[in-house]
């Protein structure tokens, strides 16, 4: 069994314009391995890469150098996209099919048998959240949301065991973002790995245990979620600090703020909270709160984009 | 190849046609006329010789029922030829090009299909499409004037064969400016330039009696070879129809080749084209 789903090697995607020959690097050099069987993001600004990365997995863009493994097996191999199941971000299914003949289309793609499409369609659409009216609804009838929801059970039909999801929530409800999200953590349990792509930094933190981020096609920035966001700093609130202490305070602090008569400090390191605590208690200050905080991804990835952190 | 895989995506190709109008025009304009020849255009054939002819009540004067109604089907190949053609040409560009629309092609590149086999798979659905409405006219007003006249004659049935054929070259074109520009219109305007350019280069003998220069001459030779003989195989089509021997099926065979070196070079560049 292979170790990964997927294995990129100097992955790189060079765009020549047509006239001018004009070189732009969408894609630089980036080799990353995803474990069989985890939940991975992508992240990066606009334009970073992240599409074409995702299209060179699927061999809808040819690498100019360097190659992707999909289980093993070279992306340009037909066979190694058997195991995939793709939402596409910017995605446009055909409007004259209805929701079942959409999913009926696309699992005979995937080589499934009339019968096992017949079994397996009632249940997906029922998995996301489309009812039955839905069913032989055309799609130019479908809002947004349901297009999604119709998009995540396309990718669902032949038991995929990598779920490839390019804005999987985008234009759905927060209620459908839950069913899509419990849908995902079902598949997550089964094994299922699960490469996202979505700007939603929140949704990522919560779903993904490994995150990459991309910035101008060059990797800035990778690792679990837990290692990337944790041991970010220390914070101590206090009442009714004198003003000569809140002065000192606020000079060690690495961040600081006051209101309703609360200071809020944040110290970097644990040595620097326990002498602002030592500080506070001998000036009989009231302390609020004292916690270990850690970062959001969305102050990570922040951080990396702005701060151009490319390793 | 998977056949669940073709059958797929030739019952999409026919699914995307019904929901286009030109094609129930088509099949419309197609119905309309069998109508016609059903119920409008009266022929009494008396011990096996044309009594009467009468259109809207009215009587034509007599001639030989094996002639009118070869006429009448070369006629009816004739329209069929050019202007089912033209048609056909104008709505199998859109079809094919959506194939191509970005947010479509990604998806359909993300299974497990080779891209030689969705190609193929899209070009034989969309031949099929237009031989279903070919064949329902010709087979149609094949059987009506059989059952009318007690003329047979398989020849108009063939003709309909090399219509198909035809169109099938032309198809090919239409996929390759597809693949390269993404563009129905294009692909139309190319289509239609070869329709009109080849009918042309078919009086070769007469062009090259015109001009001066040898290499303008060579230049029209080479045209004459490579592209599709469009006006010749009219002529086969008439040959067929009214029974006449076939000269030279060279026209046929040319076309051909024409056709499965277009279409190669689609497959070719499709199967290296980035989306």
């Amino acid at each position: 069994m292979q170790e990964y789903a997927i294995e990129t090697e100097g992955l790189t995607r060079i765009f020549r314009t047509r006239f001018s020959k004009r070189e732009l690097k969408a894609v630089d050099d980036i080799s990353i391995r995803v474990p069989r069987g985890t939940t991975f993001g992508l992240l990066g600004p606009n334009g970073a890469g992240k599409t074409t990365f995702v299209k060179m997995l699927l061999s809808c863009t040819h690498p100019t150098s360097g190659r992707a493994k999909v289980f093993g097996r070279d992306s340009r191999d037909p066979l190694a996209r058997q195991p995939i199941g793709y939402l596409p971000e910017n995605h446009r299914f055909p409007t004259y099919m209805t929701g079942w003949g959409m999913l009926d289309f696309y699992g005979a793609l995937s080589g499934l048998d009339a019968s096992t499409r017949r079994k397996r369609i009632p249940e997906l659409l029922k998995t996301v959240g489309l009812d039955e009216r839905a069913h032989h609804l055309r799609l130019g009838k479908y809002s947004k949301g349901m297009l999604q929801r119709v998009g995540l059970a396309q990718a669902l039909i032949h038991s995929p065991q990598l779920l490839v999801l390019d804005e999987p929530s985008d234009g759905v409800d927060p209620v459908g973002r839950k069913q899509i999200r419990d849908v995902l953590h079902g598949l997550e349990q089964q094994g299922v790995t699960i490469f996202l792509n979505s700007h939603l930094l929140a949704e990522v933190e919560l779903f993904c245990r490994e995150v990459v981020i991309i910035q101008k096609g060059k990797m800035a920035l990778a690792g679990t979620v837990e290692a990337l966001t944790s041991g970010s700093g220390y914070k101590v609130e206090a009442l009714a600090v004198p003003e000569q202490l809140e002065t000192e305070l606020r000079a060690k602090a690495r961040s600081f703020s006051s209101q309703d008569g609360t200071l809020h400090l944040l110290f970097a390191t644990r040595e620097e909270a326990n002498a602002a605590v030592d500080l506070l208690r001998a000036s009989h200050c009231e302390l609020e709160a004292l916690a270990r905080t850690k970062s959001t991804l969305e102050d990570v990835f922040m951080k990396t984009v702005d701060g151009g952190q490319v390793q | 190849m998977n056949p669940i895989v073709t059958f797929a995506i030739i019952k999409d190709t026919f699914r995307e046609a019904f929901a286009r109008r030109i094609f129930w025009g088509f099949f419309g304009c197609c119905t309309a006329l069998l109508l016609f020849l059903l119920f409008i255009m009266r022929v009494d054939v008396v011990a096996g010789a044309l009594a009467t002819v009468s259109i809207f009540g009215n009587s034509l004067p007599g001639t030989n029922v094996q002639n009118l109604v070869q006429t009448t089907q070369s006629v009816i190949a004739g329209v069929l030829y050019y202007a089912g053609m033209a048609l056909a040409v104008f709505a199998s560009a859109g079809l094919v090009s959506a194939v191509f629309e970005p947010g479509r092609i990604e998806l359909l590149l993300s299974k497990p299909v080779s891209r030689t086999h969705l190609l193929l798979g899209r070009y034989a659905g969309n031949v099929l499409v237009v031989s279903a409405n070919i064949l329902y006219l010709v087979g149609g007003s094949w059987i009506i004037f059989g059952v009318k006249t007690g003329v047979w004659g398989i020849g108009f049935l063939l003709s309909s064969l090399l219509t198909i054929f035809i169109f099938s070259v032309l198809l090919a074109v239409i996929v390759l400016v597809g693949v390269l520009l993404d563009s129905s219109a294009v692909a139309i305007m190319v289509t239609f330039a070869i329709m009109i350019i080849t009918p042309i280069l078919a009086q070769k003998t007469t062009l090259e009696r015109l001009l001066s220069a040898e290499w303008s001459r060579d230049i029209l030779r080479v045209l004459y070879y490579a592209l599709p003989k469009i006006w010749e195989v009219r002529g086969i089509v008439q040959d067929l129809i009214m029974n006449r021997p076939i000269a030279s099926w060279m026209p046929v065979w040319s076309t051909a080749i024409f056709g499965v070196v277009i279409l190669a070079i689609g497959i070719w560049r499709f199967q290296r084209r980035s989306y």
